[in-house]
């Protein structure tokens, strides 16, 4: 009976791994379709054009800010000298206790103002707008402690451009960024609502006067391991759900956003633990319930580079939050899943990401359980077991290396010691580290948890210029 | 067949999959890094083939149909097209036409070869400008692949070749928006004389559809020809599309042409706002001192944009920055606010902290401080 049940098990686990596989390899050439044609465009299509013409709608560029004393300036700065027409810099400083709004103040030569401000989404007082008269269109807002959606939402009604860029004080973005995601605005200005751009990390980088001037991979296992982590997702996913129209999740660091389709579905979700999910989501239920043509795209060559995690805690805290984010995501799409209404996303998409992302943690604990039972039990059959952990271990590894081929054509790790340390990586991974995202996965979900900030144990961009981000 | 079994079979798959990947990964970017540097190397020493056929007439170094079909070739072709001007390009066109260079590029263009091959032919031939490709460019103009309706528009900006024109026109109103961009773009490539086809397109087009003839009239803006003025105007007049009315404020508040004044007063009472917050841009860009009156009275619009856009343009208009502050003081508080928003940006806030910190503030002054909140300052 036992024998059976466990039979069962096995049977329902390795359907669940071929299901998976399938899933990500579609998702894979997908992908590796969809990058080659983005290649072709950004080289021929004449993308820095609208440098110089008046296609190119402004945009603002809202970056929320709590206790970033330490590298707000330099960030603002960094993002001041982005290649774009006609954008301005809105910093919300969401009740920070420490001196982020003075070093904002001083480093800008900012004013105190009373100028309109539209409380189309409502947020927590605002304490005062402050605005500066130099080389950098910034204006500040200072308000009281509400989090980073509370915060998202007053940057959202004090923006003066019908297009918004949510990016955050931590990141690098990439000269050219802006202007790659606003091409695929261009291209279908009434109907894109969102645009999501490539997130690298930047750790193990080299940077000068905020910019990046050479990528480079980070010799420590848990850095390499999120790199690879962001190449699988960036490069053998999401331009495949882009191409779909179901790309499920514009990253918070960055996302251009139409501010009328934002406001229309209420903005972000105070308190909510994945914030960009969930508006994400809205915006594609907002849209598909009403019949209203629209698109969620993801441009790769909108690169930009944020900081992660270094320390195992830091890391563990950031993936549990994500996982919960999810969780809460899962609940409140329920009905979109394996919903027909919904296309794409609702068959595919959100189905994939429920049974692939959000239930894989809790069936990859369920195997390493089932194992030592089955052991115990004397039913365990060593043979089998062998050849499925090193199916597994090889899948891992052709999923890791697949990115790293869709990667090939960026350029930014083609030196022998980054391929040689990423490919090495490849491999590692899949002792101990992956095994740990997991248990961290399935503790989120036992446990409750508010979205707040102050996740990642900040540098500050501005005190890595001119030197190597330490790894 | 056991379960063991398959699992074996699928372990070996899935191994002899990683192991190609791995070398294929490998080995792409070994080729890569090497045929980048040949590819410099080549591109290098083909420069100093063609500045020795620039320079010396009759040189005899051979330049072979082999070169002429080689990318760095055509890469080295390109960057010395670029940095040439007057009798030296001649010369280059003349060394394009001996060695069949453009000529190949043509046919690689209208042959079946993959996306990647014939767009390196309409980025050469676009690049180099010669004016024997205008023909092919022209055809291409209608080419499945956008990317290389782009080039070949691009191609046809370079050579200035006026029957382009029309054709490029005849296919904006069908494209897909970025693609119609860039024929736009090169439609400014061609100056003043795409001026009257441009308006001859926007009147033939304007009733029956937006897209095409509102980027024709934000092509003349970026032209910048006063010619069009007059012709907008009656299209101003004549549109009930707010798209197309939009394009044309746009427009003549770039042309700058005071001629527009009267057209513009009377869109500043649309029903629409953009067309009334349009109108108030419109008026600021062009200056005139006799659109103070109507921008002041914009103010106190009841939407957000007008007031706005109005307090902009009053701060560009000379003695504009009276009415800004006769606002500050005036009892529509939402006017107050938008003038007290332009009066920031221009400046005039940061003055004022300067001359209260000097002990010599204005009643102006004060009256900007105060509306600002800044009771610290104030009451120094």
């Amino acid at each position: 009976m036992i024998w059976q049940a466990l039979a069962w098990v096995g049977y329902a686990t390795i359907l669940y791994f071929v299901a998976m596989q399938a899933y990500l390899l579609f998702l894979a050439l997908t992908s590796a379709a969809t990058l080659r044609r983005s290649h072709h465009f950004h080289r021929f299509g004449r993308v820095n054009e609208m440098l110089s013409t008046r296609t190119a709608p402004p945009v603002s560029i809202l970056i929320p800010a709590y206790n970033e004393e330490a590298g707000i300036v330099d960030a603002v700065r960094s993002m001041s000298i982005v290649r774009y027409p006609r954008f301005e810099i809105v910093v919300i400083n969401d009740g920070s206790t420490d001196g982020t709004l003075d070093a904002l103040i001083q480093g800008f030569e900012l004013a105190r103002v009373r100028i309109p401000y539209r409380p189309d989404l409502p947020t927590e007082p605002i304490r005062g707008i402050y605005r500066g008269r130099g080389a950098v269109d910034i204006t500040v807002i200072d308000k009281e402690n509400g989090g980073v959606s509370d915060a998202m939402n007053a940057g959202l009604n004090a923006a003066r451009y019908p297009y918004v860029l949510r990016t955050d004080a931590d990141v690098v973005l990439d000269p050219d960024c802006l202007i790659n995601s606003m091409q695929r605005v261009v291209e279908d200005r009434e109907r894109t609502v969102a645009v999501g751009g490539n997130v690298r990390p930047l750790n193990g980088s080299v940077l000068r006067l905020g910019h990046l001037v050479k990528a480079s991979v980070p010799k420590p296992f848990i850095i390499r391991m999120q790199l690879l982590e962001y190449l699988r997702t960036f490069l053998a996913g999401r331009p495949a759900w882009s191409a779909l129209n179901a790309l499920p999740l514009i990253s918070g660091a960055f996302g251009v956003w139409k501010r009328s389709a934002v406001i229309a579905v209420g903005g972000f979700s105070p308190g909510h633990m994945g914030e960009d999910l969930d508006l994400t989501m809205r915006l594609h239920r907002h849209h598909r319930d009403r019949g209203i043509p629209y698109r969620v795209v993801y441009e790769p060559s909108a690169v930009i580079w944020t900081e992660v995690p270094t320390t195992l805690r830091v890391l563990r805290r950031q993936r549990i939050r994500w996982h919960r984010g999810l969780l809460t995501a899962v609940r409140d799409f329920e009905t979109m899943t394996f919903n027909p209404r919904y296309g794409v996303l609702g068959m595919i998409t959100w189905p994939g990401i429920v049974l692939f992302e959000f239930v894989a943690p809790i069936v990859e604990a369920a195997g390493w359980l089932v194992i030592p039972l089955a052991y115990a039990l004397g039913v365990l059959n060593t043979t089998l077991l062998f050849w499925l952990l090193l199916l597994a271990f090889g899948v891992g590894m052709l999923n890791s290396l697949v990115a790293l081929l869709l990667d090939e054509s960026y350029g930014y790790f083609n030196s022998a010691t980054d391929t040689t340390r990423l490919i090495a990586m490849a491999v590692v991974e899949n002792f101990g580290l992956r095994q740990l995202t997991v248990v961290w996965r399935v503790r989120a979900m036992f446990g409750t948890g508010k979205g707040r900030w102050g996740d990642m144990e900040r540098r500050g961009v501005g005190n890595l210029a001119e030197r190597d981000i330490a790894a | 067949m056991s379960g063991s079994d398959l699992a074996h079979i699928t372990v070996l798959i899935v191994f002899a999959a990683d192991s190609l990947l791995f070398i294929g990964l490998l080995v792409l970017k070994t080729i890569h890094r090497r045929r980048v540097e040949r590819h410099n190397r080549r591109r290098s020493e083909y420069m100093r083939l063609i500045s020795r056929h620039l320079t010396y007439q009759n040189c005899t170094d051979p330049i072979t149909p082999a070169m002429a079909e080689d990318p760095a070739f055509l890469d080295a072709l390109i960057d010395v097209r670029n940095a040439i001007v007057g009798p030296e390009l001649d010369a280059l066109h003349a060394i394009v036409d001996r060695y069949g260079v453009t000529l190949s590029q043509r046919s690689r263009l209208r042959s079946t070869f993959s996306l990647g091959r014939r767009l390196r032919a309409a980025v050469a031939l676009a690049e180099m400008g010669d004016q024997s490709s205008a023909e092919v460019l022209i055809e291409h103009l209608a080419d499945p692949a956008r990317e290389i309706r782009i080039q070949a528009a691009r191609g046809l900006g370079r050579i200035r070749w006026t029957p382009a024109i029309d054709a490029i026109l005849s296919r904006l109103g069908t494209e897909t928006p970025w693609v119609a961009t860039r024929f736009a773009d090169t439609l400014v490539a061609f100056g003043r004389r795409a001026t009257w086809p441009l308006l001859a397109y926007i009147r033939v087009n304007h009733k029956f559809e937006w897209k095409g003839p509102a980027l024709a009239i934000r092509t003349l803006a970026s032209i910048g020809d006063e010619e069009a003025v007059g012709p907008l105007m009656d299209i101003l007049d004549e549109t009930g599309d707010p798209e197309i009315a939009l394009a044309t404020l746009e427009t003549l508040g770039v042309l700058g042409s005071p001629l527009a004044i009267d057209g513009i007063r009377e869109a500043a009472f649309s029903p629409d706002w953009r067309i009334r917050a349009k109108a108030a841009t419109a008026l600021g860009a062009i200056g005139d001192p006799s659109s103070s009156a109507e921008l002041a009275r914009s103010l106190t619009d009841h939407n957000w944009w007008v007031r706005r856009n109005s307090a902009a343009a009053l701060a560009q208009i000379p003695g504009g920055i009276e009415h800004l502050y006769e606002a500050l003081n005036g009892s529509d508080p939402y006017a107050a606010d938008a003038a007290a928003e332009t009066l920031a940006d221009t400046g005039e806030l940061v003055a004022a902290k300067r001359r209260l910190d000097d002990g010599a503030p204005t009643v102006r002054d004060l009256a900007l401080l105060g509306h600002m909140g800044d009771r610290a300052l104030v009451s120094q």
